[in-house]
Parts: structure tokens; sequence; C-alpha cells
């Protein structure tokens, strides 16, 4: 499904509140939120993705391992036949306060399509993906 | 072993500890005779039981960061800086996220990482891997007590290992290191597992080794209602005691309102010692933790000083025997060493300017303090019920009915049914009271608090209010009201 989509945090991150006000404001804009939570692996985003044939993957990370737990997403999901599929990463990516630009390079040559600073309104994002996705 | 309230045996005790022991390596450096030797010699300037029971005496509040990176020489220069540049009075050492889910593995990768590119790609300090020896190094490179900060439901190897490190402080809980950080552990598990840690703390006290134990007050820091997290503490505590602890220090995340955070803190002493006592825990030593706000903060660095500021003087009226610092990296993530310093010589300042201040007592505080103390109980008794007597097993039930609840916890054995908001003065109250099991005429109160909120911004009570909330410190101000 167009709008369907796969939400959750990667590693061994447990921040939960931003994770259910993404929920709550990708469900209102209309999106089908498929909701895998905290503590997520790069599999349990790939299995969801693909059972429900999901048109993009919003991967958050507060805690600062992003860096680590998200390199190799995209080839996952290239083997796995998710082929085209949106890759968004967003929040507190990496240790410590750097300056933005370095950290989305790197995030966009590990395959991201769309990376966020700390702070992002869910709004933003909500924008983007209808664009990238032809929504509206 | 089937859960229930009650102080582990030698021999129950032993033959988990062996299996303990042998989840990592390091595990074996862990000797408890010659631990406690070791132990004996650490002079009482840090040891973190006897420092807080110094300062709850003089009366004073004790300013302590969070701080922790991959590498221990990093680690050491970081605690260094606290001590000597920022004037910490307490050091922590938080732990990293891989360490918290017991994947030392995972940690192995991130500290030969953080040797590769110069820099910690772990956010705190991996205790299990490093192991006895190079905790020791950390502890006798400072002259201040220091404490484990982290967030593991199963933290019996980190325990060990730490305390035979010369850390004379552990924080966490069975609830309070489960439900906000974890998703699929049962609490059967948790608590058993936290029973083990409170018992070791409890088998060197029998050794005549004071050692300090702090539940997790702030639980979700995402506007937990003050009756919750006392009620949660409150029963962290009576597990604790029951395992031998002695130097027990409950904790609360500030919410905001100043009457109101003073009064849970308040509340939260005088409940705890009446508890103590009912159930016949005589010479607990109990101090206090007042942690600066834990919610989203302003990115702007000095607005974030603002923030940590209001935190400081909140936590001197109220009484607090340490406090918590945040930094003006919070928005960002992990701070430098730098930003960590000035976060604590702006709470220092506070705390000094304050010191021969105490917030009178006046009508409003004392209606307060009566509010959250009928609510704590309404909870506690429920839960005292559930067990038929037994706390840990009533425990366990009244997360199942969603008796206790803690709002936006990803723990699936939280129930999640109960949503919190501001009134029209900034104090957190109860939005959707999910199945805990208040009084008739507390439901009404915090309803009508919320229907004056709705009315003076003309819109309906409903989640959306609690959304604002969430998002309103970071932007500027306490209550999210709507944007005009």
């Amino acid at each position: 499904m167009k709008n369907t989509i796969v939400l959750g945090v990667i590693g061994a991150d447990c921040h939960a509140v931003g994770n259910k006000v993404l929920d709550y404001a990708f469900t209102e804009a209309g999106f089908h939120v498929v909701n895998i939570g905290v503590l997520s692996s790069q599999e349990d985003f790939i299995n969801a993705a693909i059972e429900t044939d999901a048109s993009a993957i919003l991967v958050s990370s507060l805690y600062g391992h992003g860096e680590m737990d998200c390199r190799g997403l995209r080839e996952k999901c290239e083997e796995a036949g998710l082929k085209d599929i949106l890759l968004y990463a967003g929040g507190n990516l990496v240790v410590g306060k750097q300056e933005w630009e370095p950290v989305k390079k790197r995030f966009e040559a590990m395959g991201f399509d769309r990376v966020y600073p700390p702070g992002t309104p869910p709004e933003q994002s909500i924008r983007d993906l209808k664009a990238d996705l032809n929504l509206e | 072993m089937e859960l229930q309230n009650k102080k582990w045996t030698e021999e129950e005790f032993l033959k988990v500890r062996e299996e303990v022991l042998n989840q990592w390596p390091t595990g074996k450096e862990v000797d408890l005779k010659e631990a406690a030797e070791y132990l004996k010699k650490i002079p009482d300037n840090k040891n973190f039981a006897k420092r807080l029971k110094k300062a709850k005496e003089e009366g004073v509040t004790l300013a302590q960061p969070r701080a922790g990176v991959a590498l221990v020489d990093a680690h050491i220069e970081l605690l260094q800086h606290l001590q000597n540049e920022g004037g910490a009075d307490l050091l922590p050492s938080t732990i990293d996220s891989y360490t918290r889910q017991n994947r030392y593995e995972e940690c192995e990768v991130g500290i030969q990482e953080s040797i590769k590119e110069k820099r910690s790609m772990l956010n705190g300090f991996p205790a299990v891997n490093h192991g006895v020896k190079n905790c020791r190094r950390v502890v006798e490179a400072v002259n201040l007590p220091v404490q484990a900060r982290h967030g593991t439901p199963d933290s019996r190897l980190l325990a060990e290992i730490i305390h035979a490190g010369g850390w004379t402080s552990n924080e966490g809980g069975g609830i309070s290191y489960n439900i906000p950080y974890a998703k699929s552990v049962t609490l059967e598990k948790s608590i058993l597992d936290w029973q083990y840690c409170d018992r070791l703390v409890g088998i060197y006290e029998e050794m005549g080794i004071e050692i300090n134990r702090e539940p997790f007050g702030p639980l979700t820091g995402t506007l937990v209602p003050p009756s919750m997290s006392n009620a949660v503490a409150i029963i962290e505590g009576l597990l604790a005691v029951e395992q031998g602890v002695k130097s027990l220090t409950l904790g609360y995340g500030q919410c905001g309102n100043l009457i109101q955070d003073v009064a849970a803190m308040k509340a939260l002493v005088a409940q705890a010692e009446e508890y103590f006592k009912v159930y016949g825990y005589k010479d607990i030593d109990l101090t206090t933790v007042f942690h600066q706000w834990m919610g989203g903060f302003p990115t702007d660095e000095s607005r974030a000083f603002g923030v940590i500021s209001w935190g400081a003087a909140t936590a001197a009226l109220s009484g607090a025997t340490k406090v918590i610092v945040k930094t003006p990296h919070e928005a960002a993530g992990i701070p430098t060493k730098e930003a960590n310093a000035a976060g604590i010589k702006a709470t220092k300042q506070v705390l000094s300017l304050l010191k021969e201040q105490k917030l009178e007592t006046s009508k409003a505080l004392e209606e307060e303090i009566k509010l959250i103390k009928a609510e704590t109980k309404c909870i506690l008794d429920k839960v005292f019920e559930l067990g038929k007597g037994d706390l840990a097993v009533g425990t366990v039930k009244a997360f199942e009915t969603g008796v206790l609840d803690i709002p936006f916890a990803p723990s699936k054995y939280n129930a999640g049914k109960i949503l919190p908001a501001r009134d029209n003065n900034g104090a957190v109250r109860y939005l959707e009271f999910g199945n805990i099991p208040m009084s008739k005429e507390i439901k009404d109160f915090n309803r009508e608090l919320l229907e004056q909120r709705a009315k003076l911004e003309g819109r309906n009570v409903g989640f959306q209010m609690t959304i604002d909330d969430i998002y309103a410190v970071g932007k500027g101000s306490l209550v999210g009201r709507p944007e005009k």
C-alpha cells in the first residue's frame, strides 16, 4: 500500500515518547502506520516492511548509537527485495552535539533518502513523505 | 524462583550468582571477600552512602551530573573535568545502552570503533566489558563517590562488577528500569533481578560496607503525575529494604510547577517513612534526589540554562539531598564535558543562592501535599490488595490490570491507558485515569482543573493538550497553549 509506512526506534534505544507522537501525527495525516516501537533491529524494520508492503521506513534514534545501528540497512533492504523503499532517519543520530551537515551527509551516504536533525516537527516529515510518494 | 517480597536466602542468592558471574568473562574478576576488603579501604569522602548522609544532616543539596563514554582513559578525563572544573559533588558513570540490554558483544564493537574513530561511539561507559579492575581505576582517579546510572532491566552482573569496582551506589529498580526502558521483559523477571541487586547491597551492608541504592524516580520523564511516580518509588523502596538495603535515595522528576514539585517531594518522604514504619523496617537512611526537567529541552543554550536553573531552584526549595543536573546540550543529545560542567556550575550557583531558603508552608502547598498523598494511597492500597499482602506479586498484578500505569512507557506489560495533561497553573494532572483506582472526588477534581484550562483555551480536553504539553518546554513555555 502506497500510504503504509513502518515506524520504529532502532537498536538498543528505548525512547518511546517521540515514537508515540509520530504514530499519532502520521495516522492523523492519513498514513497507515505500522509501528514496531522501540528496541527494533534492522531485521524487524525489514520484516515489517515486507509483510505490510510498505513504501517507506521511518527510523528514529535518540540515544546516540544511530550511526552504528543504521549502517547496512539500505543493503539489507535491497537483499530482501525492498528495492525502491524510502528510508528516512531522524533524531539525535550521533553521540554528541556535532555539526549537522556532515552528519546528514554520512547518513545520506548510507542510503537514507531524508535525514532530520533533532527537534524536527512531525509536520515537516509528513509534508516531505507526501511529496516523495506523490500523495498530494 | 517464585516471586515474592521476601529476603533471599543465602542458598538462593549463591545459586543464581554462579550463573550471573558466568554471563561475561569479566564476571570471574569478582570475589566478594576481596571486594569487601577493597570497599572497606575506600575513604568516607568517596563513599556514596556516607556522603549523602552528611548532606542530609547539613541540610544541603548536592549536585550530580550524568556522564559516560566508551573508553576508560577518556571516561576518567571526563569525570575529572566534571569534578575539577564543574565542581560536581557526586560523580556518575552513565552506562551505555548496549550494556543496558546485556549485549556485551556489541559493546566490544563499540569499544573497538571508538578506538579507531578517536571519539566515543557509545553513549556511556560499558562497565561490564571493562571489568572490575577498570572500574577501580575510575574511582581511584577521582576524589568523589561514583555511582552507576543506567536503565538496565537485568543489572545483576553490572551490579556485581561496579560494587566490586568500588562504586558505592547503583541506580535502578525492577519497575523503573524495566517499564520505561524495555519492550518485552516481564515484571516478574525484572523484579527478581533487582531483588538480586538489592540483596547484593544487603550482603555488603551485613559485612559493614555502606552502599547506596537509588530507584529511578522520573520513569519516562514525560508528564508523569507525581502520585504515580511516588507510588512506584515507595514500592521500589520497600522491595529494596526487604533485601537489606539501608541507604536509600528516592527520586522524583521535576514537572515544572513549583508548588506541585515541592509538594511531591515532601509527600514522597513523609509517605515512604510511614510505609517503612508500618511494615517494620527500621534504621533506613532515607535521602532524596530531584531530577531537573527530563522532557524535551530548548535547542538554544541560554534558554536551556533557564530550564536548568529552574530545576536547581526547585531542588533547593524542596530540600532535596541531591539534584541530577541537565546540560545546555540536552536537546542535541550527549553533551561535551565542557557543556556538562557548565550545567553543574549554573546549578551550583542557584543552589548556593538558595541555601538558606526553603519554601514556607502555605494553604496551596498543604492542599497539594494532601492530594498527592491521597492519590498515592489509592494506588498503593490496591497494589497490596491485589497481591494479598505481597507487594512484589501485587505490583505484577497491578501492571496487568492497569492499576499501575506509566504514561508513554514502551513496555508491553504497561497498560498505557492513562493520559496526563497540565492544568492552567502547569501542574500535571490525570486526563485519562485508565484503570487507576482513584476516589470519585479525586477524579472529579482532576477533571475540573483540566476543564478550566480547556475553557480558557477555547478547546476540548483531549490528547492534543497532552501533545502540546510534551513540546511546550522545548518551545519556551510550561503549558502547551494552542498557537494563535
